[in-house]
């Protein structure tokens, strides 16, 4: 009855309807509300995975929102990328739906509005609507992060914002530039006036100030300094989605920005130096981190480093590298986050864990082997295809980018092998062993182990997927002729 | 010494920040920006929509998709903020009644504010204004009557009803394009006389359910700020 193309809304409108009413269903009982809100979560995977068998093949679904055709009109536009992301959004908001936290059902509706926005965020193809979406994305998360309802987790939240509200005037005023010089937001319509209109200082300056607004949710140097506070603050639920899959939502915003509008060396150097002080500042923080939370916090800042250098390299391989490094963190990461939640305190305390709760040691061990990259997790070959691109790359710049990764593996084995290590041996003194982990607590670290594991025996279907997914991805003139047919 | 090298940090970022806005806007072509994309609008509008008020035709029509993420902006910023302050409980407005004047001025105020609110939200496809300003009109017309006598506080569930209701009506109206096989958003019911109060298709309904939406959701966004503030 809906026609196939114009489908593609739902997943952003469907949470954002269900939010809206969700306070009146709250105000009669609160499960009927919470009841409401996991069946929309279920709904939008639904409605995803649809979509999925509609552009799995390579096909795209554009649909002019209002009927009124681009560049006038807003488009949403989905691909294999932006149904990937969605898919990840989607998976992880189910996953780590929250608890009944403190404030009856706002983090529900919280949640919602955070996949209802980041659904627009990864399918809009319009500027100034994907900072709609942003704003949306992050006031969620503010009050997201304050739903422990501790005075730490305010702090928290307080400072994130202050951060974020700086972050989001820099996005704004690089799209008031965008606009100034090129009279257009449509993502499309902009990567046909780029070359003429957005070329020289004028775009690198918008690029930069647009890395900056979007990196305050995607963890880039130097818009990071709230991560270690918040993902230490928050419940381990929050910091999971937002270091796990919103994160993400912003790195693919980038790429977008990158591949469209800014395909020039000047904004990939600048792209390479923020991705690069931030796989070395993080995983040096990261090394020194006191306990769990703030060592995964770290880590997770070079992670999207990482992502950042791969998006940096001009060439296919490049995007496909960076996406794999981003959906493998998503994978990961929140597992590990689930983990230092539950063994909070200083890392020597860890001793004895591994008889306490095996599972969750072992699954410990395992992510953090993928992590680092060793053979054969999912990790190496994601690893693998970064480096070979960084050290194919015909600037030599990315050797030495390459070489700084390779040193920084080792820092990142040396810290998670340590905590690792400390897990298996006997409490130190007449410390006591960590608190045991009940299975329930643990289960999503479970689910995510698994998926590491049935990816290990898919890496060529999967990378052969990712080669034909950042092909697609990476040719702007393939973006341009779905949304503005004959313009090229 | 670590305030004094913040301080420092600060000045460095701030002069590097306003050199290269400085710069930028040296660069720009004042007064011949290339609008593209607004002097299409501004030729097509009119026709396409049967809104008068151009302004409201690119709102509602062009970029329908925009208003209600704002909208949306707004109600995430109230339940995010709702969380933050029911850590401090909830609690009754105790500050004393305002003055005589004041407060039969209020009383008088509320009918007029009411009818002008209500008059900018309808006409908004037609003449400046529309469903944020109008709803704004509509939101003081409420805490008026609150600010001048603090101990009548106002009846949260209705305004939360009507949020509510608004909110899922706008994405109802969008939604019903859907199932004639059009794009979300697309206007309904044709374009009308350009003029009339009836015009524009189902654009002044969209206005509607933003001005009563913006109007609820102000209200009681002001009244809880100002009932924890006068708690304190």
């Amino acid at each position: 009855m809906i026609g196939t193309a114009h489908q593609i809304v739902l997943p952003v409108v469907l949470p954002l309807l269900a939010a809206f009413l969700l306070p009146l269903v709250g105000r009669l009982h609160v499960w009927p509300a919470r009841l409401l809100g996991q069946i929309v979560g279920v709904l939008h995977l639904a409605v995803v995975a649809y979509l999925w068998t509609l552009v799995g093949g390579g096909e795209t679904i554009v649909s002019a929102l209002g009927g009124f055709a681009p560049p006038l009109g807003i488009v949403l536009y989905a691909d294999r990328l932006s149904v990937l992301f969605l898919l990840v959004l989607s998976v992880g908001i189910l996953l780590f739906w929250p608890r009944r936290e403190h404030g009856g059902t706002r983090a529900d509706t919280l949640t919602l509005l955070l996949l209802g926005g980041g659904s627009g965020l990864v399918l809009s193809g319009d500027l100034f609507n994907i900072f709609v979406f942003y704003e949306i994305v992050a006031v969620a998360s503010y009050g997201l992060a304050a739903s422990g309802g501790n005075a730490a987790g305010f702090g928290a939240a307080l400072r994130y914002l202050l951060l974020s509200a700086l972050g989001s005037a820099l996005a704004l005023l690089g799209i008031a530039l965008v606009y100034g010089a090129a009279g257009t937001l449509n993502l499309a319509d902009l990567s046909v006036l780029a070359p003429e209109r957005l070329s020289g200082p004028m775009g690198l300056a918008a690029f930069l100030l647009l890395v900056l607004g979007f990196g305050v949710k995607a963890e880039l140097f130097p818009v990071n300094t709230w991560v270690p506070e918040v993902y230490t603050a928050a419940p381990t639920r929050v910091t999971a989605i937002l270091a796990g899959v919103v994160s993400k939502l912003s790195m693919v915003v980038i790429l977008r920005l990158l591949v469209l509008i800014f395909a020039d060396p000047g904004a990939q150097t600048l792209l390479l130096v923020l991705g690069l002080a931030g796989v070395i500042a993080g995983e040096l923080a990261a090394f020194r981190a006191p306990d769990l939370n703030r060592t995964f916090a770290f880590s997770s800042i070079a992670q999207l480093g990482l992502v950042a250098v791969a998006f940096s390299i001009p060439d296919d391989l490049g995007i496909a590298a960076g996406i794999a490094v981003a959906v493998h963190h998503a994978v990961v990461k929140p597992g590990l986050f689930v983990i230092a939640g539950h063994w909070t305190g200083p890392i020597e305390r860890l001793g004895g864990a591994a008889r306490v709760s095996r599972p969750a040691a072992i699954a410990f061990v395992l992510l953090s082997l993928s992590i680092i990259g060793i053979p054969p997790f999912p990790g190496f070959w994601v690893k693998l295809l970064l480096l070979g691109e960084a050290f194919a790359a015909v600037d030599p710049v990315y050797a030495l980018a390459g070489a700084v990764i390779l040193a920084a593996t080792v820092v990142e084995a040396a810290y998670l092998f340590r905590a690792a290590a400390l897990m298996w041996e006997p409490p130190e003194g007449d410390n006591r062993p960590p608190a045991a982990f009940p299975l329930a607590r643990l289960a999503p670290t479970l689910v995510l182990t698994l998926l590491i594991l049935l990816a290990m025996g898919a890496v060529s279907p999967l990378g052969e997927a990712l080669e034909a997914m950042a092909a697609e991805v990476g040719d702007a003139a393939i973006y341009v002729g779905n949304v503005l047919p004959g313009r090229i | 010494m670590k305030g004094y090298g913040r301080a420092v940090a600060a000045t460095i970022f701030l002069i590097g920040l306003g050199t290269l806005l400085a710069a930028l806007f040296a660069a720009l072509p004042f007064g011949q920006a290339p609008m593209q994309v607004g002097q299409a609008t501004a030729v097509v509008a009119l026709p396409e929509t049967g809104a008068t008020n151009i302004v409201s035709a690119i709102l509602l029509a062009y970029r329908g998709l925009d208003t209600l993420g704002e909208v949306t902006i707004l109600f995430v910023a109230a339940t995010a903020a709702g969380m933050v302050l029911s850590g401090a409980g909830r609690g009754e407005a105790q500050g004393a009644p305002a003055g005589f004047i004041l407060r039969v001025a209020s009383g008088l105020l509320f009918p007029f504010l009411l009818a002008l609110g209500a008059f900018i939200v309808v006409h908004g496809h037609l003449t400046p204004g529309g469903g944020f300003q109008g709803g704004a009109i509509l939101a003081a017309a409420f805490f008026i009557p609150l600010l001048a006598n603090p101990a009548s506080p106002l009846n949260h569930t209705v305004a939360m009803v009507i949020e509510g209701v608004s909110g899922a009506a706008f994405i109802a109206i969008g939604a019903a394009a859907l199932f004639g096989g059009e794009a979300f958003l697309t206007p309904l019911f044709g374009t009308g006389t350009p003029g009339e109060l009836f015009s524009a298709g189902s654009l002044p309904l969209l206005y509607l359910a933003v001005g009563l939406k913006v109007g609820s959701e102000l209200a009681g966004l002001m009244a809880r700020v100002a009932g924890e503030g006068g708690r304190a």
